[in-house]
């Protein structure tokens, strides 16, 4: 399916999560836009320069992280659509990060069945 | 984790040498398992009578199912059912050793038994494994090298081995845990968490090593210590300790914070209080576990 007018910010420390991430995203969506960045700050630049239709941001980061960028990212803009994708999936980081205006949390390691179905349900297709 | 626990037990009772032992490890995975250690295993024959036939193999064209049926030491069904078992992993370790004349299968008999019964394995179904059982081999695990063992420390292990299985494989055995003071680094992540436990988890092994762990990890074909190679041992050792969070918040609404993982290289690191080694042996080389881990559970 055409994803040309779309675009994912996957934020994550880790240069072979990005790659996974990415990897999958791209097998499923084609022309989609994807941006990435490797921590925290670098997660909130490119969301206000970009604004991106999706966010996969990791929690534990370096600088910045994920539940601080969330919390930024909403500030900027309340209707950003942000899924923590974590090794940490604890009850008290879920909510953390739901409080701070996440809308979905996928535990790690990356499924990619799993995050082929967040994309279907965040940016619409089948 | 029987199997992978059953050469740590060999070394304990001084069977063998880390050397001997790590040499069978590499060849365990292009061996097969022989009729004769199963019968072993399965207590149908002694492991005299299998030198036996061992012997008279030599002599004569036969396969060991032949001589040993020819000798009434084995019927037709009984090597049938033989054939079509399932035998534990430290089965083939263990006729490795023998393969490599460091142990007889006098020998392995005799560890095997001791080692079932030590670990309470008697419904002899290596794939059902216990709980508790788990727990305690552990335990005996650390307590080999006198390091001071925690409730922590236990989950903390069981849980990284567990890990090893599910991401790296099965094919591991770990050597004997011991203290360590100093370091001296290779590649090195660390990872430290902080909460009701303090812990700093390093996982450290050459760059030739480090290729083929993070191969098995991404299940990529890496062929050189690049920058994906390095961020899959980050994100191994991260992975790990995120799991471990997750438990410790399931099971005993323990919260603890996880930091960035760091690397070390080429430089002889002073370690903690209560820190211990555990070298981790697969085919493709040895991986180094450094763990210190401290704190009370209220």
């Amino acid at each position: 399916m055409d994803y040309s007018n779309k675009s994912v910010l996957i934020c994550d420390d880790s240069i072979l999560a990005r790659k996974q991430l990415k990897d999958t995203i791209l097998a499923e969506c084609d022309n989609i836009t994807i941006y990435e960045g490797k921590n925290g700050m670098e997660a909130v630049s490119v969301y206000k320069e970009h604004k991106p239709d999706l966010v996969l941001l990791d929690i534990v980061m370096p600088e910045m992280d994920g539940t601080t960028a969330v919390e930024n990212i909403i500030a900027f803009d309340p209707s950003a659509t942000i899924v923590i994708v974590s090794s940490v999936g604890t009850q008290l980081q879920l909510k953390k990060a739901i409080t701070a205006g996440a809308k979905d949390f996928i535990q790690k390691p990356i499924d990619p069945a799993q995050v082929k179905t967040l994309i279907h349900t965040h940016l619409g297709g089948e | 984790m029987y199997s992978q626990l059953f050469g740590s037990y060999l070394l304990r009772k001084g069977a063998v040498t880390p050397e001997q032992l790590t040499d069978a490890i590499t060849k365990v995975s292009t061996s097969r398992i022989k009729l004769g250690t199963l019968a072993i295993h399965a207590g149908i024959m002694a492991a005299s009578e299998v030198d036996e036939v061992c012997f008279l193999q030599t002599r004569e064209d036969k396969r060991f199912g032949e001589i040993a049926i020819e000798r009434g030491y084995l019927t037709d069904d009984q090597v049938r059912d033989l054939l079509n078992s399932q035998s534990p992993d430290y089965l083939l370790l263990g006729q490795c050793l023998v393969d490599e004349n460091i142990i007889s299968n006098t020998d392995l008999q005799q560890h095997m038994l001791d080692y079932q019964t030590e670990n309470e394995l008697y419904d002899m179904d290596l794939n059902l494994e216990n709980k508790d059982k788990i727990k305690r081999l552990i335990e005996r695990f650390f307590m080999i090298a006198e390091v001071p063992v925690t409730e922590y420390s236990i989950l903390y292990m069981e849980l990284m081995f567990n890990n090893l299985v599910r991401f790296i494989g099965d094919d591991f055995t770990p050597l004997t845990p011991v203290p360590c003071t100093e370091y001296p680094v290779n590649y090195c992540v660390s990872q430290a968490l902080h909460g009701k436990i303090n812990c700093i988890s390093r996982i450290d092994m050459t760059p030739d090593v480090a290729v083929q762990f993070a191969s098995r990890y991404a299940k990529e074909d890496f062929s050189e210590f690049d920058e994906y190679v390095q961020a899959s041992i980050e994100d191994f050792i991260n992975l790990h300790n995120g799991l471990f969070i997750v438990n410790m918040s399931n099971q005993y609404s323990t919260e603890l914070l996880l930091d960035p993982p760091s690397v070390d290289e080429g430089e002889v690191l002073t370690m903690p209080p209560a820190s211990f080694l555990i070298p981790i042996v697969y085919p493709f080389g040895t991986i180094h576990l450094l763990t210190s881990l401290y704190g009370e559970m209220e």
